[in-house]
């Protein structure tokens, strides 16, 4: 069959991915914490038959996200937290440690510091976090210090992954090749880190993904065409 | 082609945080009202090719993958702890909290609930219950030829007689707190109900162990700020819209499969 309707087709799957990372970071858009996914294409070779040619194709390769920061929203909520510049929140999840930028926390019933699902915020010693019942006005400083009634409880653990980090769902990241406490982040009490999702860029990224599929499907339309009329002028010899 | 549902989820979790702005602002005049704020996550990941694939027999690996995301979810709509602004009203039995806490109210069921809602009144048999007629838990009755009523800051009731100018005293009340407030499930009404994320109910005296004081003659407004409340719902309406012009594009690419021959 030709190559050019194979080329264009490995072109038309890429962008239909494509397109579902664009959708996903635009319904991630006021997701707090979630950072912009990137899909990577790559070329690759493929014999054309029996010479010595071969034919390019693309296809998606790869996965990055955009680490910058989030703008930081105000929300004054005690236990919302953010980091700002580098490092991660580290919560104890049943598969595992997970590190996570969203620092939208709260209290479980016996005050230990939890994430919205329930999982336990650890501690700059490894520790999940407990903020004594009576503690009137907790107060968390730059360096993650916790303090309540003038005294100094726990320090929010604030890390930086060894390696590449994985996705995974609820704005967690999993550091597979671990991770190490990073002294000198700061947090910041009273914010949250929202979505860094541009929207102009994500808009305009869709745009062109859409267009681009047109002119592919464009392309193989013509394609098309062309064996067709190939055949029917070989026939009316 | 899931770009289609993953908009979808887009659009529906844009559509919760305009409900929960739209009970804000629906609230902006009760009494005591804390504002609700919805908080998003992001769904699985569906993992492709999964970073750390060896890829040769040298141990090169992929660096970074392909995982695609599935959209996204609420994932909570906690209630934001405010002290809302405290408005003079002169009621003797409007009593505010002034820093963290409850009254705890005993419903007909003989259930107790909790609210910051301290407009206050007198029954016809002279108890102290609330708007709704519901007494509070601390059991307080003001004899009838009382002439006035004193709230002190840490929860005693005196009532002043004609006949004698010291006053006698009738009770106190006592405030209750949560170790997480966030977790109390709210009843409507100003109320909430104790669950097992909130804790137990604790019952301390004004002003010990973190709880507020009372005020007499004030009342606790709404926390909601409609400035903030009006700037998020901008921001979900025109998120709404990306993510309805996402469904428009990915559309007009399946229309362009499908014209295919």
């Amino acid at each position: 069959m030709s190559n050019a309707i194979y080329t264009s087709l490995a072109r038309q799957q890429g962008l239909m991915q494509e397109m579902q990372v664009v959708a996903n970071n635009l319904a991630n858009s006021s997701t707090t914490g979630y950072k912009t996914d990137r899909a990577v294409f790559a070329e690759f070779l493929v014999s054309a038959g029996d010479s010595q040619d071969s034919v390019s194709m693309g296809g998606l390769a790869g996965h990055t996200f955009k680490m910058a920061p989030g703008e930081m929203k105000f929300t004054g909520g005690e236990f919302d937290l953010a980091v700002q510049g580098e490092g991660f929140f580290v919560l104890q999840t049943p598969q595992g440690s997970r590190l996570t930028r969203a620092g939208h926390f709260q209290l479980s019933s016996e005050g230990a510091l939890i994430d919205g699902l329930g999982n336990g915020v650890l501690g700059a010693g490894g520790n999940p976090i407990t903020i004594p019942p009576d503690a009137a006005q907790v107060s968390i400083g730059s360096d993650g210090s916790i303090s309540a009634n003038g005294q100094l409880i726990d320090r929010v653990g604030v890390v930086k992954p060894q390696g590449e980090l994985l996705r995974d769902s609820n704005t967690f990241f999993e550091a597979p090749e671990g991770f190490a406490q990073f002294e000198e982040a700061t947090v910041v009490q009273g914010a949250l880190e929202q979505s860094n999702v541009s929207p102009v860029l994500e808009v305009a990224r869709m745009i062109e993904v859409q267009r681009a599929y047109e002119a592919g499907q464009a392309m193989m339309e013509r394609e098309d065409d062309r064996i067709s009329q190939l055949i029917t002028s070989l026939r009316e010899r | 082609m899931k770009s289609l549902q993953i908009a979808a989820s887009g659009m529906a979790a844009q559509q919760t945080r305009v409900d929960v702005i739209s009970n804000n602002i629906a609230n902006m005049s009760t009494t005591a009202y804390r504002p609700r704020v919805a908080e998003f996550s992001d769904l699985m990941y569906q993992q492709y090719l999964t970073p750390g694939t060896i890829t040769s027999q040298v141990g090169t690996v992929v660096p970074a993958g392909i995982q695609i995301g599935t959209g996204v979810r609420p994932s909570t709509v906690s209630m934001q702890i405010t002290q809302g602004a405290l408005s003079q009203t002169d009621g003797e039995l409007d009593i505010a909290i002034d820093g963290s806490g409850f009254l705890e109210v005993t419903l007909p069921s003989g259930e107790a609930a909790y609210t910051r809602d301290g407009k206050l009144n007198r029954s016809p048999t002279g108890e102290v219950v609330t708007m709704d007629g519901f007494p509070l838990a601390d059991g307080i009755v003001i004899p009838d030829d009382a002439q006035r009523i004193s709230i002190s800051r840490d929860g005693e009731v005196v009532a002043y007689f004609s006949d004698n100018a010291v006053g006698q005293p009738i009770g106190t009340i006592s405030l209750v707190r949560f170790v997480n407030e966030k977790g109390l499930e709210a009843l409507g009404d100003n109320m909430f109900r104790e669950t097992e994320a909130s804790g137990p109910a604790n019952r301390l005296v004004p002003g010990t162990e973190g709880v507020g004081l009372l005020r007499q003659g004030f009342i606790e407004e709404s926390g909601v700020d409609v400035v903030q409340e009006i700037s998020d719902l901008i921001e979900a309406q025109r998120g709404y819209e990306l993510n309805s012009k996402v469904i428009t594009a990915s559309d007009e690419m399946l229309a362009a499969t499908t014209r295919m021959r």
